[in-house]
Parts: structure tokens; C-alpha cells; sequence
């Protein structure tokens, strides 16, 4: 036995450089084999994929447009997850913030001066999400209930009351009978650039990845943020509050979430509708784990991300495949990532005998 | 002893180490079949490291372990198990919603034999040692006494003939105690070896053949339990005589007091014993220890006055002001700097630098408004590093990778930056190196002029190299408090600490 696989004594620093290509090259090389299982050639597959996101102009926008909700929600759960929090609630949270934002924008904005209306919708939607995310905080920081089952669940009751609101007590009643609220009035509505369907929105999420930055680095609440998401025992240990910092990070993750759901209501569908549940709530989880929780790193995996959906829409189109095989991508991306990482915290030794001194959970050697 | 039999395991030469620790030094040792060998060390000896050596959970450094002649290596429990050496560890490795049968079976090889087979197997195997336990019964419902039988027959199932017990009566009640001792002996007589590790004497002398005596990770004794006189001598074996005062140390200036407390106990809310009826004071100027074995309360102890762990009953007062114990609170006090025993994971953070690390504490201290005044205390840290030779690749460098030494002296210096009116520092050298902690005793004792100390260390030469007066805590309770420059009372600390004289 002159070669084992031994773990790596300390797993402190970045995990090394090659774990996000090697996901990558294993994302295409599993889509690849899916590709030539259904009878395609895997190349042209691919080359349809890219033309569909970037090969035009109007195309590239469209990949903007996906990219904004899933940079917000990316950043809601990369924030979370400093923190060791799972919050697998982004999209009930998402939908609580479209819902804010559509009753603002319905029924509050014609008793507000114009200047006032976009102001409080976007509010409003940070506001619903946030406080959709504070029932698991609570749960959480006091009966220590497990916040990725509670956040989770949560997700099917927002929807369920979203389509109740629009089915039901706020449906358009000149909308022919179409599930759908009435549509918010334009002064309520995030402006766009040119022609595209790009909005405000995508400015909103770049500034806020910047302000996630420098928080988290910069300031003291973005200190204790790390220190407990790294150790929650030192953070015990030099006196910070824990069960405090659980409420305030939730809520600001779910504020985070919800200006996804704002962004949505306020810059594409102008109302509460069918098609605002589509996922970007569990996109944002793999966003915010491919940028390894760095704000400044989520605007770009975001678009990747929205490239990928573009792109495979395409293919449902271009070569009749259905348009899920982005969403087997995205999993094999993910799954990707978090194997390379799994395999760089081992590595190969020669007749190892050295132990490392303590590991978590083991007896300690005196 | 008898005429020399065959020995069944010898070892020759066993060196570990662990980084720049040494757990082990050339340990030699023959163990005979039909006898009950009993372990003694303090904490920190190295008892632990050579039994998981001798069950194949760790490969020594140096030296050679021969099974009934021949040399052997083993590279994982399973091997030393084949080989017939078992090992039951403090924490019992049971599944505990399965049953008894179910956890035998699934150490044992897969599908050997069928169920019904087997329970009647392990019936035939506990009615011959004495190991009454149903076979059937949940071990989610079975006493901690009953688990530990089971740990057993696990093991002689497997056919072990060498059987190693870490610390096995730590979890048991007094009746179970003598109810193992008893399954020691059946096991004895039956030719199997038995090895348990201790650090109570009254244990050695109620059970043992033969003892041998760690220290220091070098093993000082080896005698027939027969040729043992008192507890004394063992005591004396166990603590050791080597106390050298290389520290040197101005008479003490006691000032106010600092911190007084009375009527102590805690910790609140858990089923553990803890400490009761815990008083002293400790003044500006001196530094008071409490020191013990480990496991006698002194942990509870620290981190209730550290704020850490709620207290029970008792009042404080600090500084002139009175608290009762109860509102002492869970949160730190502002004036009282603490040094963990666990500098690892809880003094300081492995992920992220040093800069960082020296802000854990003085987070109030370096930052402005909304604003963590980085520059600052990078200053302050790198004045640290100078002061106390920190090594470990700069100031951004993460403090995981710093090695135990110059993390505590990391630690030292950012508590010690607080100026507190109450130092708190809880064996503060354990595992350093001789240079870290003649670092470390230099430190307290530059810090005495400055603040009130209290040392809680389970290590007689520090407690006597730096402290004024030495309380001994045994038990969760303070026996006496004794003056540090009376030598004549050396001997009674370590009596006292082995529970052997009351205060």
C-alpha cells in the first residue's frame, strides 16, 4: 500500500482554482453524452445553445432580463449561506415580493404623488420578501426549527396565496377570464433601456452586489456575518448575538428575494400572473454557489446562468429538444462544483502516517 | 508474578508525535495473557495515543509492536481487530435504534451467520462473562452500563483476546463500576488481557495486576499492583517530581480585589455535576490558581465566569459590583479577557487571518461608525506579531494555519490588548512547546502588575511556576487553598488533586 487518499488536515482558504473549470468541463461533458443519447450531434447542439443566447443582440438582452432576478436571488442566498443559513425560500419570498409590489402598484399607487409610486413599490417588494422570510428566521433563531425544511415548505404556501389573489378577490374583471390582476400603471413600472425588456432592475442588482460587498468585508456587522457563519463557537465566545444576527440576515436575504419578485411584477409583467413562480428562487442557490458566495462574483454567474436558460429554450425550438435540458445542465453544474470541491479537500500520499492533530468530531488525542 | 509466561504484546521503542507535540517516546511494554493491566496518566500523558496505536487507529513514528512474536503493523482498527486487539472507546460506537444483536452482527463480518444463530451465540457469550444484556432489547433503551456490555461482546464476538478500555467507568454509576470490575476479572480468568485506562487511583488498586504510568508521553513505571505500598506513591508517579521554577517571579503587590465569588455553582440547566459551593477571590497584582484534574468541574468553572455558560446559584461581585449568579449572564463582561483551553475552535476563527483574528474580542475597539478600521488593527496585530515573534506566514495569512503555539501567543496578545481588570486564561500552555510556553508564563506574569489573573490549569508546574496561591478543585469542589510559596505543601496539592486528602 504505497499510495492512499488522505483528507487534507486544514481546510482553510479558497478551495484551489481548478474546481469551477473542472465543473464546467463535467457539465459539458455530461450534456454532451445526453445530447448524442437523443440522437443530436453534441457540437451543433451546443453551437444552437450559444447563438440562442449571445448570437444576436436581441438575444443577449434576453439573457440580461433572466439574469436580473437571479442575481438578486443569487445574492439573497449567498448572504444567507455566509452565515451558514440555508435559505432555500427565495422563491416564496420572490413571489411575496411580487405580490407587495403588484398591490402597491394596484391599489396604493393612484393615493400617491407620482414620484412616490416607484419608490414605494420597490419598497413594498423588499418588504413583502422580508417579512415572508421572517417566519423561518424566528422559527430558527427560537425554537431552532431547521430553517431549509421551513423556508422550503414556505415556498408552496406563497404560491398557493398568490394564485388565490389572482384567481380569486384580484382578478382583473376586464381581463375575459384570464387568471391575472389588472396591470399596474406605467408611473409604477421600472423603466427599460431602448427597446429590449432590460429594466432598472438590472442596475438595482448590480448596485446592491457592490453595497452585499463592501458590507460583508468593510463593516462590523459584515465581520460577526463571517465569524459566525465560519465559527459559530468564537462568535459565542467573543459575545456576539447570535439569534439577532439569524433575524437580520433572513430579513435581508428575503428583502433581497422579494426585490427579485418586484423586479419581475414591476419590469416584465406589469401584473400578478401565472409565470412569476418559475424557479429563479432555487436558480439563485446555484448562482450564489457557483460565484462561492462573493457577491461581486454572482452578476456574472447570474448571466451565465440566464445564458443557459436562453440557450436552451433555443434548442427547443431550433432542434425540437425539449426545453429542460438547461435545467439538467444547471444540476450538473452544480453537482459538478460541489464534487470538485468534495474531492480537493483529499488528497494523495505516500505512506502517510501523520494524522492530522484534531478533526471535528473525533476523540481528541491528548 | 508468575515464572515469565509467553508475552501476548510487546511493544519496543513506540515514538508519535503529533506536529511539534510528542505524545509518545519510546514506549516499551509486554503485556501477559490473564491480566489486567491498569493505564495511569494524567490528562495530556499520552494513555489515548498509545492504545489508539495499539488498535490500529493511529501508525506510530517509530518502534514495533510484536503480537505473540511476530511483528506486526496495523493500518486500521479492523487489522488490529483480526489480529484480536479491541478497543472500547469513551464514546460508544452503537447504533442506537438498532438492536443488540443487530450492533454485534453489524461489527462482525457480513452474513456470516444467520440471525438466530447468532442471538443464541451472543446469549452463550454473555452468560460466560457475565454480560447480562438481551440480545433483543434496543440499545436506544439500554443503560450506559449495559452499552458498555455490549461494546464488549461486540468484541468477543470477534474473538478479541486483548481488550482496551478508554477511561470505561467515566460513564458509570457506582454500582456499574464495581459490576465491570467484575467482568474484568471473569474476562481474566477466562485468559484474556484487559487494558484500561485511568487517571483514579482507587480504581488501580480495586482491580489491576499490573500498572504502568505515563507521563509526559513517556512511560515512568511499570510495576505489579502488589508491590504498591499507598495511593501515595502512585500519586507521586502519576503528578511527578520534576517542578522546576524557571520562572522568575517578584513577590506578589496584591491590590483591590478584583473578583470575588461565593457560594458558586453551575452550570445551569444541564444534568452534568459541574461545581458547587466554588469560593475565592482573586485581587489586582496576583495570580490565583485553580487547578486540578481534568473533568473536576474547572471547565464548567471557566466558561460560567467567563459569561459563557449560564451560572446556578452563588453571588459575584466584580469590581465593586455585586451580581447573583443567575443574572451573571451568558454574554462576556466587559474587564474580564478570556483565554479558552480551546484555542482552535473557539479562541479564534481558522478561516480568516490574523489581522481579523486580533479584531475577534475588540470589535468595538476597530471599528468606526459602520466602518471595521482594518488599518488600525493591522498595526496593532503586526505590533503583536513583533512582540510576541509570531510566526505563520504574515499578518494575511489564515490563522488555521498558524501551529499551536504562535496561534495562543496570537491569542495572548489580543487579550491582553483589552487591558482587562481580570485575566482569565484556562490551560493556557497545554500542548505548546517549552519556547511557547516560557512565552505564555512570561506574559501572565508581565500581566499580573497590570490585572487580577486566575489560571485554571490542570498542570502542577505551572500552577506552581506562576501562581500566588493555588486552589485545588476536586470533584466540582474547592478543597483547600494553599499558599504557592509554601514548598512543603507540594506534596499535599497532589494528594489533594487525586482526591486522596480533604481540605
Amino acid at each position: 500500500m504505497a499510495w492512499r487518499i488522505e483528507k487534507r488536515a486544514a481546510g482553510h482558504g479558497a478551495a484551489p482554482w481548478w474546481t469551477l473549470p473542472a465543473s464546467f468541463a463535467m457539465a459539458l461533458a455530461v450534456g454532451a453524452l445526453i445530447f448524442a443519447l437523443l440522437g443530436h450531434n453534441p457540437v451543433a447542439a451546443y453551437g444552437a445553445m450559444a447563438r440562442g443566447a449571445v448570437g444576436s443582440f436581441y438575444h443577449f438582452s434576453e439573457v440580461l432580463v433572466r439574469a436580473i432576478p437571479l442575481m438578486l436571488t443569487g445574492l439573497a442566498v449567498a448572504l444567507a449561506a455566509t452565515m451558514l443559513l440555508w435559505n432555500i425560500g427565495c422563491e416564496g419570498q420572490l413571489v411575496w415580493g411580487g405580490i407587495a409590489a403588484a398591490g402597491v402598484g394596484l391599489f396604493v399607487a393612484p393615493h400617491l404623488p407620482e414620484v412616490l409610486v416607484l419608490p414605494a413599490v420597490i419598497l413594498a417588494g423588499a418588504a413583502g420578501g422580508a417579512l415572508w422570510a421572517l417566519i423561518p428566521a424566528v422559527l430558527k433563531a427560537y425554537l431552532a426549527v431547521n430553517e431549509i425544511l421551513s423556508s422550503l415548505l414556505l415556498n408552496y404556501i406563497a404560491i398557493i396565496f398568490m394564485e388565490h389573489l389572482y384567481f380569486g378577490p384580484w382578478r382583473n374583471p376586464e381581463g375575459f377570464g384570464f387568471p391575472g390582476t389588472a396591470q399596474i400603471d406605467e408611473v409604477a413600472r421600472l423603466p427599460h433601456w431602448g427597446a429590449t425588456r432590460v429594466h432598472l432592475g438590472l442596475g438595482l442588482a448590480l448596485v446592491l452586489a457592490l453595497l452585499l460587498f463592501g458590507a460583508l468585508r468593510r463593516t462590523p456587522w459584515g465581520y460577526r456575518v463571517r465569524v459566525i457563519g465560519h465559527n459559530p463557537q468564537a462568535a459565542r465566545y467573543a459575545g456576539f448575538r447570535l439569534r439577532r444576527h439569524v433575524i437580520g440576515v433572513m430579513l435581508l436575504s428575503g428583502a433581497l428575494a422579494g426585490l427579485a419578485g418586484m423586479a419581475e411584477v414591476s419590469g416584465i409583467h406589469f401584473r400578478l400572473q401565472q409565470g412569476l413562480a418559475v424557479g429563479y428562487g432555487y436558480d439563485g442557490i446555484i448562482v450564489a454557489w457557483l460565484a462561492r458566495l462573493n457577491p461581486l462574483a454572482v452578476p456574472f454567474t447570474a448571466l451565465l446562468l440566464g445564458a443557459l436558460i436562453v440557450g436552451g429554450e433555443q434548442l427547443q425550438s431550433s432542434l425540437h429538444l425539449p426545453s429542460s435540458i438547461s435545467m439538467v445542465l444547471e444540476a450538473v453544474l452544480l453537482f459538478g462544483l460541489l464534487l470538485s470541491e468534495a474531492l480537493a479537500r483529499y488528497r494523495l500520499v505516500r505512506r502517510a502516517s501523520a494524522q492530522p492533530l484534531r478533526r471535528q468530531g473525533e476523540p481528541t488525542p491528548p | 508474578m508468575t515464572s515469565s509466561p509467553p508475552a501476548v504484546l510487546e511493544l519496543s521503542g513506540i515514538t508519535k508525535h503529533f506536529g511539534d507535540i510528542t505524545a509518545n517516546r519510546a514506549i516499551d511494554w509486554s503485556l501477559n495473557a490473564g491480566r489486567i493491566y491498569a493505564l495511569l496518566g494524567e490528562n495530556g500523558a499520552g494513555k489515548s495515543t498509545l492504545m489508539s496505536i495499539l488498535a490500529g487507529r493511529y501508525q506510530p513514528d517509530a518502534g514495533t509492536i510484536r503480537r505473540q512474536g511476530r511483528t506486526v503493523r496495523f493500518q486500521s482498527p479492523a487489522q488490529a481487530l483480526a489480529a484480536g486487539i479491541g478497543m472500547v472507546y469513551q464514546r460508544f460506537m452503537l447504533v442506537a435504534p438498532l438492536s443488540v444483536a443487530e450492533n454485534i452482527r453489524l461489527h462482525g463480518a457480513a452474513g456470516r451467520s444467520r440471525s438466530d444463530r447468532q442471538g443464541a451465540s451472543i446469549r452463550e457469550l454473555a452468560v460466560r462473562y457475565g454480560l447480562a444484556v438481551d440480545p433483543d432489547a434496543l440499545v436506544q433503551d439500554l443503560s450506559m452500563g449495559e452499552r458498555q456490555r455490549v461494546e464488549i461482546l461486540k468484541l468477543l464476538n470477534r474473538r478479541a483476546d486483548i481488550l482496551i478500555f478508554d477511561e470505561p467507568t467515566a460513564v458509570l454509576t457506582h454500582t456499574e463500576i464495581a459490576g465491570l470490575f467484575e467482568v474484568f476479572q471473569r474476562l481474566r480468568d477466562e485468559g484474556k488481557t484487559i487494558v484500561f485506562i485511568t487517571h483514579k487511583l482507587e480504581e488501580v488498586m480495586a482491580v489491576a495486576d499490573e500498572i504502568a504510568v505515563m507521563r509526559r508521553g513517556r512511560m515512568v513505571a511499570r510495576l505489579a499492583a502488589a508491590d504498591v505500598r499507598s495511593q501515595h506513591d502512585l500519586a507521586r508517579l502519576m503528578v511527578g517530581r520534576e517542578i522546576i521554577l524557571n520562572v522568575d517571579k517578584p513577590p506578589a503587590a496584591p491590590g483591590e480585589t478584583v473578583l470575588a465569588v461565593s457560594g458558586l455553582s453551575g452550570p445551569a440547566g444541564s444534568s452534568r455535576p459541574g461545581f458547587e459551593e466554588i469560593a475565592f477571590e482573586v485581587r489586582r497584582g496576583e495570580i490565583l490558581a485553580i487547578i486540578g484534574v481534568a473533568g473536576n468541574g474547572q471547565e464548567d468553572l471557566a466558561a460560567g465566569l467567563a459569561g459563557l455558560t449560564p451560572l446556578k446559584t452563588g453571588r459575584l461581585t466584580f469590581k465593586g459590583r455585586r451580581w447573583r449568579a443567575p443574572q451573571w449572564g451568558r454574554k462576556p463582561h466587559e474587564g474580564i479577557a478570556y483565554i479558552p483551553a480551546d484555542r482552535d475552535r473557539t479562541a479564534s476563527v481558522g478561516a480568516i487571518d490574523l489581522v481579523e483574528n486580533f479584531m475577534l474580542t475588540q470589535l468595538a475597539v476597530f471599528s468606526r461608525a459602520l466602518r471595521l478600521d482594518r488599518r488600525r488593527a493591522a498595526a496593532a496585530t503586526a505590533a503583536a506579531v513583533e512582540r510576541f515573534a509570531i510566526r505563520g506566514g504574515g499578518l494575511k495569512a489564515p490563522a488555521g494555519n498558524l501551529s499551536g503555539g504562535n496561534l495562543q501567543k496570537l491569542v495572548l496578545a489580543r487579550e491582553l490588548a483589552r487591558h482587562p481588570d481580570l485575566l482569565l486564561a484556562e490551560q493556557p500552555t497545554q500542548g505548546l512547546d517549552v519556547r511557547a510556553t516560557e512565552a505564555v508564563w512570561q506574559a501572565l506574569l508581565h500581566q499580573r502588575a497590570a490585572s487580577a489573573v486566575l489560571l485554571i490549569t490542570g498542570d502542577l508546574k505551572e500552577a506552581l511556576s506562576l501562581a500566588d496561591r493555588i486552589a485545588v478543585i476536586f470533584r466540582g469542589r474547592i478543597l483547600d487553598t494553599i499558599a504557592a510559596r509554601d514548598s512543603a505543601a507540594i506534596d499535599r496539592i497532589k494528594l489533594l488533586m487525586a482526591g486522596l486528602e480533604t481540605g
